[in-house]
């Protein structure tokens, strides 16, 4: 064995560009799949129309559902059908429909809507957000 | 540059703390026994595996709801739409059944090398105790994803007990919270799983590695 100096360097050298590069290599496939698992999921459903049958709107009653991460509301009155959501401009409760008084309550500080969304009373000047929609082959579609 | 910056944070703490003798005396200038093969490191590997274990455990914690109407939805949708869900949740299960394969190996080794003589009695029975702590760990986790499997699985395992005479029944309705397997039992089998047998099984990896710490690594004679 008749190694210079300098060979020994440069095994040295390569030791530790492997040792590390390893290092880097193994920390960042722990470190990749972790972060992106703790990132914001997939949900297939977002970005997708709601579709609602017609018959499935009585009137009178307000049917609930979810669209694009958000609580809506899918109401079918005498006028025709309204899409709002569902969360109080106030301070962001859920609103309730009383069919009885065909009006939405808002649980959290009494904001009372009327059934086409204005304000008739409460903390708030703003009226239930609408969504747009159209209607097509017997469906609702909430786009 | 930066290398000069970690270095006087290292110093800084070294200085207080003296790092320097716990690291040589524990990791960089501990010598092992010559004689010592592979084999040996089966212990450690279970270890090393647990941790894992416990990482992968507290992500699929973060979406996991262990409720009969929503689990095998919550995994299912950690499979298919969290990214990189289905490789933290198959590590998980695989790492569980990996985790019994070696701590059974390591228990082999030891068993034929008649290392579980004295001084290291108790060794071995810390080490019994962590066996049946990793199975129960495994045995509870598998219910969890509600699946028909897990299902019959829990409800065939929990059956076992009742051969105990007398107080058989007893303990299968209560390891089964009621006499079937039920939302009870799942709620049961998640307190158990992530809290009450790691913690567990935490107690014990320390007792034994503080007591081969204490008589150190048998070698052969």
């Amino acid at each position: 064995m008749n190694n210079s100096p300098s060979d020994q360097d440069k095994r040295r050298t390569f030791c530790k560009v492997c040792i590390g590069g390893f290092t880097v290599a193994s920390a960042g496939a722990v470190t990749y799949p972790v972060v992106t698992f703790m990132g914001q999921p997939v949900h297939f459903s977002a970005n997708k129309p709601l579709e609602v049958p017609l018959e499935e709107l009585t009137v009178g009653q307000a049917h609930y559902a979810e669209f694009q991460g958000q609580q809506i509301i899918l109401l079918m009155t005498e006028k025709g059908p309204v899409v709002l959501k569902a969360s109080c401009p106030h301070l962001g409760c859920n609103v309730i429909w009383n069919a009885a008084d065909s009006i939405f309550h808002c649980p959290c500080h009494g904001a009372v809507f009327d059934d086409s969304g204005a304000v008739v009373s409460g903390p708030v000047s703003k009226e239930l957000a609408q969504l747009p929609f159209e209607i097509k082959d017997g469906k609702l579609i909430v786009t | 540059m930066i290398k000069r910056w970690l270095q006087n944070i290292y110093e800084w703490f070294d200085q207080r703390y003296h790092i320097t003798p716990l690291l040589e005396e524990n990791v960089t200038k501990k010598m092992v026994p010559r004689t010592l093969s592979w084999a040996s490191c089966f212990g450690g590997l279970a270890l090393l595996i647990f941790l894992v274990q416990v990482f992968t455990g507290m992500l699929l914690l973060m979406y996991y709801k262990p409720h009969p109407q929503t689990a095998w939805d919550s995994v299912t949708f950690i499979q298919s739409n969290v990214p990189m869900g289905w490789l933290i949740q198959r590590t998980h299960a695989v790492g569980a059944n990996l985790m019994i394969v070696l701590v059974f190996m390591h228990m082999a080794r030891v068993a034929y090398y008649k290392i579980f003589r004295a001084p290291r009695e108790l060794h071995w029975v810390s080490g019994v105790i962590l066996a049946l702590l990793t199975t129960t760990l495994a045995f509870t986790g598998y219910l969890l994803p509600w699946t028909q499997l897990s299902y019959w699985g829990a409800k065939v395992g929990t059956e076992i007990p009742g051969a105990v005479p007398v107080i058989g029944e007893q303990i299968v309705l209560w390891v089964r919270r009621g006499p079937n397997i039920s939302g009870e039992t799942l709620g049961f089998f998640f307190s158990l799983h992530i809290w009450i047998l790691p913690a567990m099984i935490s107690g014990f990896i320390a007792m034994h590695a503080v007591m081969i710490r204490r008589t150190g690594i048998s070698r052969p004679l």
